[in-house]
């Protein structure tokens, strides 16, 4: 494969500014466009939801790179520029003002869409969704103290939101229809750890789905199933998942189904055609990698498969979130765990679930367990055999185990 | 930069192979607290809070001359303190470190010789 003289980027998030970040890194020296749609300079999403809610976090802390690198690595970064269009047969692509601009290879890095609730008034634009910067200043200047906010969804995003409008004072309720949310991802013992956390901290929690929004004079009521009632707040926040922006790839009659379909180095069905990010989907692997750390292993996999080099062996996923002071981190998939096994008390604030098949762990999540949690990934990785009874011995290293 | 005199931060064999001490900023008169690395036997020192977030360098994991941050993981190289990858882009300053007398000697303020 010819190596090509200009690549245009579609997206401004993590996976792009890695794409980007990784060319350059191995040699890439042609032509290299950001086409963000967003003004500013890319910044961070996991803040977001935390110190930028928090009012700790400006948005010159979060920025993904300092302005400087832009020139310094010859990233031009086009912002406030939409891109309309992909046209890979003709190598180039339209943008939202009607230009045409010529690129050998275009990488989408173009992320998802929060997703609205799915009912009448769900589309209401008083009900907030946070993606964006402009997301969680709009939400942010809501948090007041006193104020009542309804967060729907309990997954990372409204647990960490609820946890932030709580600290800012509010009054919080938080709805989701799953007794216990996450419990798929990081087990059981976790999961119930960090609900009940809510409650703990002073959150109503509600276990019930919504069947309707209504917007009254200045406030929001949902309407819950079941016989739940009716819950009324000053403000409403959804964190219900995203679905991937898939709009210009399908445009282009690229190979989509739940993300645009990448094979290994991001390839998809077309050879010029590169996704990444939470966007795409590794075929063969049910779900999207929507986490933070996948973005920017995209980002290093597309540099290699633009520039036609085997792609490195990518180790165990990684994501954490944060609510209340407290760490959540989440290594390996635990849905392919056979069994679990604890090491610590998950009364006692900080424990570690391992996800054992036969004698190799899978997954782990842990509560305040960072070192536990780096060392299971290691553990994964390196494919190292291990007892259940070293995991669960608090008093054993797990350095030990990868000596 | 200030440079303080040397300060006997630990003995020989108390900081174990892959561990960390959180030397205090009171102890190093620095400012920011210094964490002393033991790495394969070698002793390194950077500035404890990593240039990413706020969290300490001293509780991360050690390993082949790295240091990987508890909070997101961004990894420092132990001799040079650059960041060897994201999210951390910028790096955080060394501290020369000497073993005599049997103890682990930390030198505030003076850069580690490349």
């Amino acid at each position: 494969m010819s190596v090509p003289r200009s690549v245009a980027v579609v997206g401004a998030g993590l996976a792009a500014v890695s794409t980007c970040d990784a060319l350059r890194a191995q040699g890439y020296d042609g032509e290299l466009v950001l086409y963000s749609a967003e003004h500013g300079l890319p910044y961070d999403r996991p803040p977001l939801s935390k110190d930028v809610l928090l009012g700790k976090a400006r948005r010159e802390d979060i920025l993904l790179r300092p302005e400087a690198w832009y020139g310094e690595q010859r990233v031009d970064l086009r912002e406030g520029t939409p891109v309309r269009v992909i046209r890979p047969y003709e190598g180039g692509l339209e943008l939202a003002d009607g230009a045409v601009v010529t690129a050998d290879r275009v990488v989408l890095a173009t992320g998802g869409t929060p997703r609205a609730l799915p009912v009448p008034g769900g589309d209401d634009p008083a009900v907030h969704l946070l993606r964006t910067w402009e997301d969680a200043e709009r939400l942010r200047e809501r948090l007041l103290p006193g104020a009542r906010v309804a967060v729907v969804g309990a997954g990372l995003i409204g647990a960490e939101t609820a946890a932030v409008a709580l600290a800012m004072g509010c009054r919080v309720t938080l709805v989701d229809p799953v007794p216990v949310p996450l419990a798929a991802v990081v087990g059981d013992a976790v999961a119930r750890a960090l609900h009940e956390r809510h409650t703990a901290e002073g959150i109503e929690v509600i276990t019930a789905g919504v069947e309707r929004v209504e917007r009254r004079d200045g406030e929001v009521a949902l309407h819950l199933g079941g016989g739940g009632g009716v819950v009324v707040a000053d403000t409403v926040v959804v964190g219900i998942g995203i679905r991937p922006a898939t709009e210009l790839a399908e445009a282009a009659g690229l190979a989509v189904d739940n993300g645009v379909v990448v094979q290994e180095g991001q390839h998809t069905s077309h050879p010029h055609v590169f996704a990444v990010g939470e966007v795409a989907r590794r075929e063969g692997h049910r779900v999207r990698h929507e986490h933070w750390e996948a973005a920017q292993w995209g980002g290093e996999a597309a540099a290699h498969g633009i520039l036609g080099r085997g792609v490195p062996r990518r180790g165990a996923s990684w994501f954490w979130s944060d609510r209340y002071g407290v760490r959540l981190e989440v290594v390996g998939t635990m849905g392919q765990a056979e069994r679990m096994v604890l090491r610590g008390d998950p009364h006692g604030g900080s424990f570690t679930v391992f996800g054992l098949c036969g004698d190799r762990v899978v997954a782990a999540a842990g509560i305040d367990r960072p070192r536990d949690i780096k060392a299971a990934r290691r553990i994964i990785d390196r494919g190292v055999a291990v007892e259940a009874g070293v995991l669960t011995d608090e008093s054993a290293d797990l350095r030990a185990v990868l000596r | 930069m200030m440079t303080n005199s040397a300060v006997r931060v630990a003995a020989i064999g108390d900081i174990e192979d892959g561990e960390a001490l959180k030397v205090p900023a009171e102890t190093t008169g620095h400012g920011d607290a210094i964490a002393v690395f033991h790495d394969g036997g070698a002793y390194y020192a950077l500035d404890d809070t990593c240039s990413h977030g706020q969290a300490s360098l001293s509780d991360g994991w050690i390993e082949d001359g790295e240091v990987e941050c508890p909070l997101h993981s961004a990894r420092f190289c132990l001799k040079s303190g650059e960041p060897q990858c994201m999210p951390a882009t910028v790096a955080v300053r060394t501290h020369r470190v000497e073993v005599r007398d049997g103890g682990v000697w930390l030198h505030p303020g003076q850069e580690a010789a490349g």
